[in-house]
């Protein structure tokens, strides 16, 4: 097991951020499918997580990007982005998020995970918390797989 | 990994990166320590190795902030992951199969097996699963029990009925269409 599966590698990623956020699910259809959603970060991130307004990506295709994000409190910054297939993991001066998929039958077994830095103060983990909540989660999920499923 | 070059000096950094909350420091040491975990893991829990291995590698992160000395990480990760292997293989031996009669209602989840009787195929692949994924199948599948509830009766953690779940579909699902 030198290389686990992407979803195993989220869960220790995630028990290492203390991550306030982290939840699975197996959606109904095939892993490119799924994966070809999340992969789209430009096209499809602000249509999944509801305070990313608008996500700038470099073209290319290099597995470390630098992006910009627009939140809906105006907030700008700079997210370094890691994406190879089933993996994608994303971090700024506040926040973590991983998105990380594996093929699970016919099906895909999907993982996200969010944190706030340690760095960053108490009120931005509490907002964070708020903002992607269990609700929001089965909302990321549910969405993930209708947008995968117009593909 | 490069003999000139003792791991140490390479994962420093990256734990000191890692306890400040770096989640790519992080990535960088979880694929730097992984393969020296599964190593240990193997011989100890060899019938169990990739739960050993994810049970550690979350002990080891989980714990991670608390090491105060980076260039100690090596042994730390030796120490957290025998405790963890040995928990594992220890917790194996105690677990018990799941009744014939429960197993035999596993059909239902297969497509084209109907009726009360179970086939010898679907038997043949059911022995072959290995008793832990035929513990959870039943447990989550044909009790309905939820993963809480699972983890607490086979008294292993949760995140372990679910990797298990999903080797145990994963592999019933593989053994039929195959």
């Amino acid at each position: 097991m030198n290389a686990p599966d992407p979803v195993a590698r989220l869960r220790v990623l995630a028990a290492g951020l203390r991550a306030p956020l982290y939840a699975e699910a197996t959606l109904g259809l095939p892993f490119d499918q799924v994966w070809a959603v999340i992969a789209d970060l430009e096209g499809e991130l602000p249509h999944l997580v509801s305070f990313v307004r608008e996500f700038r990506v470099p073209p290319g295709d290099s597995e470390h990007k630098t992006a910009q994000a627009v939140d809906v409190l105006g907030l700008r910054g700079p997210f370094d982005v890691r994406l190879s297939p089933g993996w994608c993991l994303m971090q700024s001066r506040l926040v973590t998020m991983g998105v990380a998929a594996a093929p699970d039958g016919p099906g895909t077994r999907l993982a996200v995970c969010g944190a706030a830095r340690p760095a960053a103060l108490g009120p931005v983990q509490r907002v964070y918390r708020r903002l992607l909540g269990g609700r929001r989660t089965r909302a990321f999920f549910r969405e993930v797989e209708r947008r995968a499923a117009l593909r | 990994m490069d003999e000139d070059v003792r791991p140490w000096d390479v994962a420093a950094p990256l734990v000191r990166a890692a306890q400040r909350g770096d989640a790519f420091a992080m990535d960088d040491l979880l694929k730097l320590v992984t393969p020296y975990v599964t190593r240990l893991c193997t011989p100890i829990a060899p019938a169990d190795t990739a739960d050993a291995v994810q049970e550690s590698l979350v002990a080891v992160f989980r714990g991670l902030r608390g090491l105060r000395d980076p260039q100690a990480v090596y042994g730390w990760v030796r120490a957290v992951t025998v405790r963890e292997a040995v928990r594992v293989a220890r917790r194996t031996a105690g677990e018990t199969p799941a009744a014939p009669e429960e197993i035999a209602r596993l059909q239902d989840l297969l497509p084209g097996v109907g009726g009360g009787e179970l086939s010898a195929e679907v038997r043949d692949l059911l022995v072959r699963l290995p008793v832990q994924h035929r513990t959870v199948l039943v447990l989550r599948e044909l009790e309905g029990l939820d993963e809480r509830t699972t983890a607490e009766l086979l008294g292993v953690p949760e995140g372990t009925v679910k990797s298990r779940l999903n080797r145990a579909r994963s592999s019933f699902r593989k053994a039929w269409t195959r």
